[in-house]
């Protein structure tokens, strides 16, 4: 939103604070400024200027012109513009002299667009006068901070509170005596009261329609509002002044003598004044005559009873729509005016008829001859006033945390024009304006912003509060997330954050059936049109992405899973996934490294080999499992997804570990007797796990084994090439005594005897 | 000495007093430890030539017996020590000599991998945490799926309500949506938690927003509350100037001004001086000396209600930090798409 500092100073006279400042009390105070455009710049040196003589430029659609300025006397100038004519009077602006053409010129003839008061450029102004427009300062306040405040949707509002800020007066630009008395000469009916609070209209004769006076255009101008003509000019400056949005109709295009405010029919539809055609939903409220619709209530009007050059009678519409409604109908249609904004703030129904008092007024400046036909048509629901306010000057220095004095509270809520009354020592009955009652002061808490932005919230002393301490609620969850982060960047990898979004064609790559999945229903491009279901999507794009320029890197991700549940809210399981990256290699490294990782975060987990899924190498893949929960996978990402080199990936269920972490494990007492070791080598096929051999080994030994732990394997001669030796070291004891060197034999022979009997071969 | 001739003592002891110097020359020259123990055992062995002179001694008087057997122990004594000292020398000049040899070149690289690092995001919302944590707040998580309810309705931000145009939402096809903000924790805080209540919440937000330098449509945020029986704006003030003074590692002024959210009332935009002009104005301030840092206020009376909080017993404070920005802010990084980018020359920085 735009606001005119000269606008302002007409309803705040005393103004004497320059636009700079202003911005910044606004800012402090009432609402977020975004900038400051000086507009109409080049009129500070204009002048007035009579031309007296003009002379073509051979060859050129040039003149030359004679003029006699109000400030800087005769002057002989060169310009283009086709309507340049003896005895005219326009607009001089001295700029520099130059030569064009061979003529000397010393300033220029101004177009309307040149000095910034509309956008014409078809010619030099044509002046019927004095020219009394003045450069102006515009602010531009942050929409979204006036989303509570319907009032600040006109410049009569934002004059309020800058009247209270500088403690000066204001002056209400509306006159409401000037409204005729007597019948009026249309109906309105409306349908439903609580769709539209109010409608009210006049009806004019005798209308010329033309195009408005220059400082009606300049109005509106700098404020970003394009002049069409005087009478739809004079909608839309009352729109920007005191935030009532006005409509006109020719009335020589309406059918009937009746408006109907109703909601749409199915079916029905309506071209409006952007030439698009609408079809229309019971959903939508709109304004129609006889036959039909001639406007979307609150949003747009229709273009076949829109004001044109040869409209002679009009019907002036200030009604007041439910803020909820012309929003939705706004978003249904996917179309926001500056109307459909201010009513989606909840207007005051109050303000129709002061739009219709002040359009009134000003239709009589800019459309001579112009007669009012009968009195307001005025259909509306009961206006209740809203309940007055308790307030407690004690509540009120408790939530600031700052002193106020009642008289403090009561000189700015009165600035304001709320109604304060004293019930007792240090307490108040507040009434709220209309203009704030609609939605954005209703409780006692909406007072306590009042008072404190208009004291200052910088006059508040920081303070702690005084509370009692305890010990705040445990997050385990994430508290072992954050062990989990620490443990394996410090084992070489970086963290990477991915879009919660995939692509279907992704999901399938990577087994997943984008129809059993989440979507997202608008997504911002089709390839994130999917809640992830796995990491690794986003893994694979960071590998890929990567490899373009490192030989080799690890990286990780700890996010959510996204996984629909038949009811409720989706699950959403927090996942480790790591990758190790080697262009070069055999690809173990990686494998192994992330094992390692795999162990570090679940000492003695099991990885086991396991059927590999589509994304997976088919010989490098296995699952992760630990104290009896299966937590993940580890595999190589199959060549098949792109990426070109090895790429090793970890994938675990974090919350699955977090709760098989929790789960106390009891300490064993250490051994009072010496244990006993050997070696056993067994031969085994080339592609039979050493995992299965050491599983085989432990069972065989029984209760007697201490511990196994991994030697070497061998291939070549004299194995079969198709054979592997795995040799493992035994450690085997009792609890209560030392075992004799015949009972370790025994329980030797006893495992040999179980592994030939599995079908193995030692090397004994 | 002719044998049977009673021997001098003198010429005894001087003759002990000749061995012993001579003994130390020896000690002196000897070039190893081989040749060292060889002048050992030839002198001070058992047939050495020093333990000699006391089987002379059985021709003495007592007293002149007396008298060289101090002299030859006072000589032995000396001999040994020298024995030693030099035997000493040796071993520490053959460390001396394997320590230079084992010379390392430190500044090999060392082998492994070299460690990873954590994403500056989380980095930041790590001092957050700590610093909440020590202000006795509990790190609450939530979903990032959400219902239209806990991201919405009970924030105070009904159907149709304006402020909903305020962040463009991500709908998912089983009727939830993404939440925009951490603010839906709050709510299940208070549902869960009840007051008193002193909470944070980082996580992951979305907003459906198309992506350039500095819009992201997925971004960090970190939501904070607080509801206890007496809290209030100069409270907030203070647990905000708290906070940014630690992010950033010095002082910092902060402002408040009026700021519209529909679940907070009075709502507030706190702005930080701007730490790059400190205040007189700069390209990064827009020149107006500040920078908008964080939406706050006191928690709307419908929202404690919503939550089942008596709002006439408890109030209560609340405010949302964007981490992202944040972490821009700190590390001076201009292109928030570098945060999702997983591009490792970004990421390996920090
Ligand atoms: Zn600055």
């Amino acid at each position: 939103m735009k606001f005119s500092y000269n606008w302002i100073r007409e309803m705040v006279p005393a103004l004497d604070i320059e636009p700079r400042e202003l911005l910044r009390l606004i800012t402090t105070k009432t609402a977020e400024c975004e900038g400051l455009e000086v507009v109409g710049a080049a009129l500070a040196l204009a002048s007035v200027a009579q031309v007296i003589h003009v002379e073509p430029i051979a060859g050129s659609h040039n003149q030359i012109a004679i003029v006699e300025t109000e400030r800087y006397g005769k002057k002989t100038v060169v310009c283009g513009a086709p309507n340049c004519r003896a005895g005219m009077q326009t607009v001089y602006i001295p700029v520099a002299m130059t030569v064009i053409q061979g003529v000397e010129s010393d300033g220029m003839l101004a177009s309307g667009l040149e000095l910034g008061i509309n956008r014409d450029h078809t010619g030099i102004v044509e002046l019927g006068g004095e020219l009394l427009l003045a450069p102006d300062s515009v602010i531009e306040v942050d929409n979204k901070s006036l989303t509570h405040r319907p009032d600040l949707w006109g410049h009569h509002g934002m004059a309020r509170e800058v009247a209270a800020i500088t403690h000066q007066s204001l002056r209400d630009p509306v006159q409401l005596e000037l409204l005729p008395k007597g019948a009026a000469q249309i109906g309105v009916q409306i349908e439903d009261l609580a769709l539209c609070p109010r409608y009210s209209a006049l009806v004019f004769e005798n209308v010329t329609v033309g195009p408005s006076p220059l400082w009606l255009q300049y109005r509106l101008e700098s404020i970003g509002l394009n002049s069409i003509n005087n009478i739809v000019d004079v909608t839309n400056y009352v729109m920007a002044e005191i935030a009532q949005p006005m409509h006109a109709f020719d009335a020589e295009k309406l059918h009937g003598k009746t408006i109907f405010v109703r909601s749409a029919k199915g079916g029905e539809n309506i071209v409006a004044l952007n030439d698009e055609r609408y079809t229309l939903a019971p959903s939508n409220l709109i304004i129609a005559d006889a036959e039909g619709p001639i406007a979307i209530a609150g949003v747009i009007g229709g273009r076949d009873s829109a004001i044109g050059a040869q409209t002679k009678r009009v019907v002036l519409e200030a009604a007041c729509f439910q803020a909820a409604s012309v929003r939705k109908t706004s978003v249904s249609l996917k179309l926001r005016t500056d109307a459909s904004m201010r009513f989606e703030k909840s207007q005051d129904p109050v303000n129709t008829v002061r739009g219709l008092a002040r359009a009134f007024e000003l239709l009589y400046q800019v459309s001579p001859g112009i007669r009012l036909i009968g009195g307001v048509a005025d259909c509306k629901a009961d206006l209740k006033t809203a309940p007055s306010i308790d307030l407690s000057i004690e509540w009120l220095i408790r939530k600031l945390g700052r002193l106020v004095t009642a008289e403090e509270v009561r000189e700015i809520l009165t600035a304001l024009e709320f109604g304060v009354t004293e019930t007792g020592p240090g307490s108040f009955s507040v009434s709220v304006p209309s203009w704030r009652a609609t939605k954005d002061v209703s409780i006692k808490d909406d007072l306590l912003e009042e008072v404190g932005r208009m004291i200052g919230y910088e006059s508040i002393t920081p303070r702690p509060p005084l509370i009692e301490c305890a010990v705040p609620p445990d997050n385990p969850a994430r508290k072992y997330e954050r062990e989990v982060r620490d443990l394996v960047a410090a084992r070489g990898f970086t963290e990477v954050h991915n879009y919660s979004f995939i692509s279907e064609e992704m999901a399938r790559a990577f087994h997943f059936d984008p129809d059993a999945h989440i979507k997202v229903t608008n997504p911002i491009a089709a390839d994130q049109s999917l809640m992830r279901p796995s990491l690794l999507p986003g893994i694979r794009r960071n590998l890929i992405d990567n490899s373009r320029r490192l030989n080799s890197f690890r990286l990780f991700e700890i996010g959510r899973e996204i996984h629909p549940r038949l009811e409720g809210l989706p699950e959403e399981i927090p996942h480790l996934a790591a990758a190790s990256f080697a262009r070069e290699g055999d690809g173990s490294v990686g494998l192994f490294e992330l094992k390692r990782l795999a162990e570090c975060l679940m000492p003695r987990c099991e990885v086991q080999p396991a059927p590999a899924r589509k994304y997976e190498h088919p010989r490098r893949s296995a699952t992760v499992s630990w104290r009896g929960g299966s937590i993940g996978r580890l595999f190589e990402l199959h060549p098949s997804l792109g990426v070109e080199g090895r790429a090793a990936i970890l994938d675990l269920d974090l919350a699955l570990i977090e709760r098989l972490d929790q789960r106390e494990e009891r300490y064993q007492s250490l051994r009072r007797f010496p244990t006993s070791a050997f070696d056993l080598s067994v031969i085994t096929g080339l592609r039979d796990p050493v995992g299965s051999v050491e599983k085989l080994l432990a069972r065989a030994a029984g209760s007697d084994l201490v511990e196994i732990e991994f030697v070497r394997q061998y291939t070549g001669a004299p194995l079969p090439e198709d054979r592997k030796s795995v040799s493992y070291r035994l450690t085997v004891g009792a609890l209560d005594r030392t075992l004799s060197s015949e009972e370790v034999a025994v329980i030797r022979n006893r495992i040999i005897d179980a592994m030939r009997e599995a079908g193995y071969e030692l090397r004994v | 000495m002719a044998p049977g001739q009673r021997p001098d003592s003198l010429v005894l002891e001087n003759q002990i007093a000749q061995l012993e110097s001579a003994t130390l020359a020896r000690i002196h020259a000897a070039k190893n430890l081989e040749e060292l123990e060889a002048i050992r055992v030839d002198v001070l062995g058992r047939k050495g030539s020093l333990t000699q002179f006391s089987k002379e001694f059985g021709k003495l008087t007592p007293e002149e017996r007396s008298s060289a057997g101090k002299s030859l122990n006072a000589a032995k004594q000396s001999l040994e020590s020298a024995f030693d000292e030099r035997k000493q020398g040796f071993a520490s000049e053959a460390l001396e000599e394997r320590l230079e040899a084992e010379w390392i070149d430190l500044t090999l690289p060392a082998p492994g991998t070299s460690p990873g690092s954590l994403h500056p995001v989380t980095r930041i919302q790590r001092e957050i945490e700590d610093l909440f944590t020590s202000l006795g707040f509990a790190v609450l998580d939530g979903p990032e799926v959400e219902t239209e309810y806990h991201n919405f309705d009970a924030l105070n931000i009904p159907p149709e309500h304006p402020a909903r145009d305020m962040q463009d939402t991500f709908w998912l096809s089983d009727g939830n949506l993404l939440r925009t903000h951490t603010s839906p924790v709050q709510v299940r805080g208070m549902e869960r938690l009840g007051p008193p209540l002193r909470m944070i919440a980082p996580g992951r937000v979305f907003r459906n927003e198309e992506v350039d330098a500095s819009h992201e449509h997925t971004f960090y945020q970190v939501e904070g509350m607080m509801v206890d029986r007496n809290v209030s704006v100069a409270n907030l003030i203070y647990f905000m100037k708290t906070l940014l003074s630690a992010i950033f590692h010095r002082e910092v002024t902060v402002r408040l001004r009026p700021g519209y959210f529909p679940f907070v009332e009075p709502g507030f935009e706190l702005d930080i001086q701007c730490l790059i002009c400190g205040g007189g104005g700069c390209q990064v301030c827009k020149q107006s000396g500040w920078v908008e840092l964080l939406p706050c206020g006191l928690v709307h009376p419908n929202v404690l209600r919503m939550s089942g909080i008596d709002p006439e017993q408890w109030g209560g404070f609340a405010f949302g930090l964007g981490l992202t920005r944040l972490a821009m802010m700190r590390y001076g990084v201009d292109d928030i798409r570098l945060f999702a980018s997983g591009d490792l020359r970004f990421l390996r920085q920090f």
